[in-house]
């Protein structure tokens, strides 16, 4: 009898969990370098890769657009300089670092390659750290299949 | 057929045909009725006294709908104390919902392109869409209320006690179905605060160890919520939560027929329960007394239900949903608050000092994996429906008096008292001394939030249309805009408020610069149309810098937000 019910909840979990294509969800975004915002602007919002693009003084950023603590869409918040979170009151900073609020871990943030007009890689951020841009003219490639959890405050 | 004919035939030669019809007639009728004629029904209509033996009692053994109500109640539980009708309240909204529902999903379609313009059509197209829309709405929000009223009073009145643990056992699942199915028919609509709510209530699932990414996709459909959450939503609104819910009426109905109506607590010994031995004298059949009083119940609530509707009661519809902006202040629906409240916490002990709260919730989430969120939202959230579940089984106390409760009455006050608090917080002002749960940005934003909020209705707003006098006003205790009283009074009550933000700081320690200045702007766009600006001027209070602020809404004259 138990293992008739684990049998039957195992098949309808299965039949009911959706399938993916390969690729359905993240890609590679292109975005050029001169889209993102200079040091010490405000963060550009890129809608179609759900990421925000930053510019800190060690590089560019790809975070990741949604909240760590229960998936609501934080924003720029201009006038504290931070982003925040209008569902539960979680803040960041402008690089993804933790500040207040009850989310558990830093913002989250892309894989991000940087190539250049000729099309040689220039440039490679794989752990989504800040990655410094040789120039305005290189191409910025965000990779959203892969995203990199943002560290942990505890 | 030809028996038939033969015996209708004899039947007319020996008694006639006029006799024959009332016979026929009769037969069919007491059939309908499960064991009532006709002389039965109308002795029911006309207040007599029950013949003995009383053929009353047959429908409550030959057919299906009396046979789940009692036959006869104690005349002691009969008034409004001490059931207040509330389970039989319960009851029938959970049927007006059923009815209602069934009627909207004539008009709806649950893919992400069309939901949003099905409500719009509901509530502009449809005859009686909106008022149905409304009921359903209304009804749904007043089934909550009575189901938590319920509870309370069967708390109250310790009627959970032996024999009855299981019957308060289906009570939670009803109530959790009750929720579960405001919930799921939240997402429906498709709009801003839809959308949030839900992908707020599904990530807490996420959160879950090792489940939760599952329980997520399952629910979801896919790691956003898109065209297959909402169809998964909508099959668990109008399939799987009904059905369960229908099963756990049935079962709980007859656990009621089974061990009668709890008495009121003084009027029996300690530990007995004689809600079946009524002595004769004492009882009050269910029909016609009890029946002709549910009818006049169904009467009542069904009046008051359709008349808000029709007069005060509009069920909100916020802006089509968007899944790249989440509104400022989005909140859970008013009876999840208090999840809301108890999400916010950030430390897996919330009264400690910040610096042993850190070291603290460093030790549970590295030594036991256990972070405030799962804490939180998954552990406490359902623990608090477990612990209602098994109250009947470990409360070791027989006795039903008051008096003789004090512990257990003291413990459900305080639970109460805290659900308060923790919806309080969930709210995003938050609780009003201590501060916990508020959520906002700086002051100048929160006094446009206040007046002219991202989604749903504000003073600023409301103005009646002609009062807004196309031209840019400054706040101030008395404009003067002429026959325009509405906008004064708004323009003056946001001066008051940015008064109150200069003088006493917000929760996270900010307040309004000394020189802000708001102003609102009204401007004709087209002939039915008016756009509405407010603008503060202030300086900042973290960097020292003059800001402007401004938010803009357009009007239409003939919207009703």
């Amino acid at each position: 009898m138990a293992l008739f019910l684990a049998e039957t909840t195992g098949i309808s979990v299965l039949f009911a969990l959706p399938r993916f294509r390969e690729g359905e969800f993240g890609g590679k975004i292109t975005v050029n370098a001169s889209d993102f915002p200079k040091v010490n602007d405000p963060p550009v919002a890129n809608n179609q890769g759900k990421f925000w693009m930053v510019t800190t003084d060690k590089g560019v950023l790809a975070l990741y657009k949604v909240c760590t603590h229960l998936g609501c869409i934080y924003a720029w918040d201009n006038l504290a300089d931070r982003f925040a979170c209008p569902c539960h009151g979680s803040q960041f900073q402008e690089d993804g670092a933790y500040i207040a609020g009850p989310a558990p871990r830093s913002l989250d943030k892309f894989a991000q390659e940087a190539y250049n007009q000729a099309g040689k890689l220039v440039a490679n951020s794989d752990d989504g750290s800040p990655m410094p841009l040789p120039s305005d003219a290189v191409i910025v490639k965000v990779n959203t299949g892969k995203k990199i959890l943002g560290k942990s405050h505890f | 057929m030809a028996i038939i004919g033969k015996r209708l035939v004899k039947q007319v030669k020996t008694t006639g045909v006029k006799a024959t019809i009332a016979q026929r007639a009769d037969d069919a009728f007491t059939r309908f009725t499960s064991g009532l004629t006709w002389g039965d029904v109308r002795g029911v209509l006309r207040g007599d006294p029950a013949p003995r033996p009383n053929p009353r009692v047959k429908p409550h053994t030959e057919g299906f709908w009396f046979h789940i109500r009692p036959t006869f109640y104690h005349e002691a539980t009969t008034s409004l104390y001490p059931t207040f009708r509330l389970g039989f309240l319960s009851a029938l909204f959970f049927a007006i919902e059923i009815i209602t529902g069934v009627y909207l999903m004539i008009f709806y379609t649950p893919s992400p392109e069309r939901a949003y313009s099905s409500m719009i059509d509901i509530i502009t197209n449809v005859p009686f869409g909106m008022f149905m829309r409304d009921l359903h709405r209304l009804g749904a929000e007043v089934m909550v209320i009575v189901v938590t009223l319920h509870m309370v009073r069967t708390f109250t009145t310790g009627s959970y006690k032996k024999p009855r643990q299981f019957t308060w056992f289906t009570g939670v699942v009803l109530l959790m179905v009750t929720l579960g199915l405001s919930f799921s028919g939240y997402l429906l609509p498709w709009d801003q605060l839809a959308f949030w709510a839900v992908t707020i209530g599904t990530s807490m699932a996420d959160a879950a160890p090792v489940l939760g990414p599952t329980v997520n996709l399952l629910l979801r459909g896919a790691p956003d919520i898109g065209a297959g959450g909402l169809l998964r939503f909508y099959l668990l609104h109008v399939v799987l939560l009904p059905l369960i819910g229908i099963i756990f009426v049935a079962v709980h109905y007859y656990k009621v027929v089974r061990w009668g109506l709890s008495l009121p607590p003084e009027m029996e010994p300690v530990g007995e329960d004689n809600a079946r031995k009524v002595p004769p004298e004492k009882r009050v059949n269910f029909l016609p007394d009890i029946a002709t009083n549910e009818i006049m119940y169904i009467a009542i609530a069904v009046a008051i239900l359709a008349v808000s509707c029709a007069t005060w009661y509009h069920a909100p519809l916020e802006t089509h949903s968007n899944p790249l902006v989440t509104p400022n202040h989005t909140v859970a629906p008013w009876y999840f608050y208090w999840l809301q409240g108890l999400l916010k916490n950030t430390h897996i002990i919330p009264i400690l000092p910040t610096d042993i709260s850190t070291v603290v919730d460093r030790f549970f989430a590295n030594v036991l994996g256990l972070t405030p969120k799962i804490l939180w939202g998954i552990i406490i959230g359902p623990l608090v429906f477990v612990l209602l579940m098994v109250v009947p089984y470990i409360d070791p106390n027989p006795s039903r008096r008051y008096g003789q409760r004090k512990i257990m009455l003291t413990l459900g006050a305080l639970f109460g008292a805290l659900i308060l608090y923790l919806s309080l917080a969930g709210i995003p002002t938050g609780v009003p001394v201590t501060g916990f749960g508020y959520v906002g940005g700086a002051p100048a934003a929160e006094v446009a939030q206040e007046f002219m909020p991202d989604e749903g209705d504000g003073a600023l707003m409301n103005i009646p249309f002609d009062q807004m006098v196309v031209g840019e006003y400054q706040v101030s205790p008395d404009a003067g805009v002429a026959n325009a009283p509405d906008l004064n009074a708004v323009l003056k009550e946001i001066y008051y408020d940015m008064q109150r933000r200069m003088t006493s700081a917000d929760p996270n320690g900010r307040k309004l610069s000394q020189d802000a200045v708001a102003k609102v702007q009204i401007a004709q766009i087209q002939p039915d149309l008016k756009e509405l600006t407010i603008s503060i001027s202030y300086t900042d209070d973290q960097t020292g810098t003059p800001q402007l602020y401004t938010k803009f809404k357009f009007l239409h004259k003939n919207a009703d937000h």
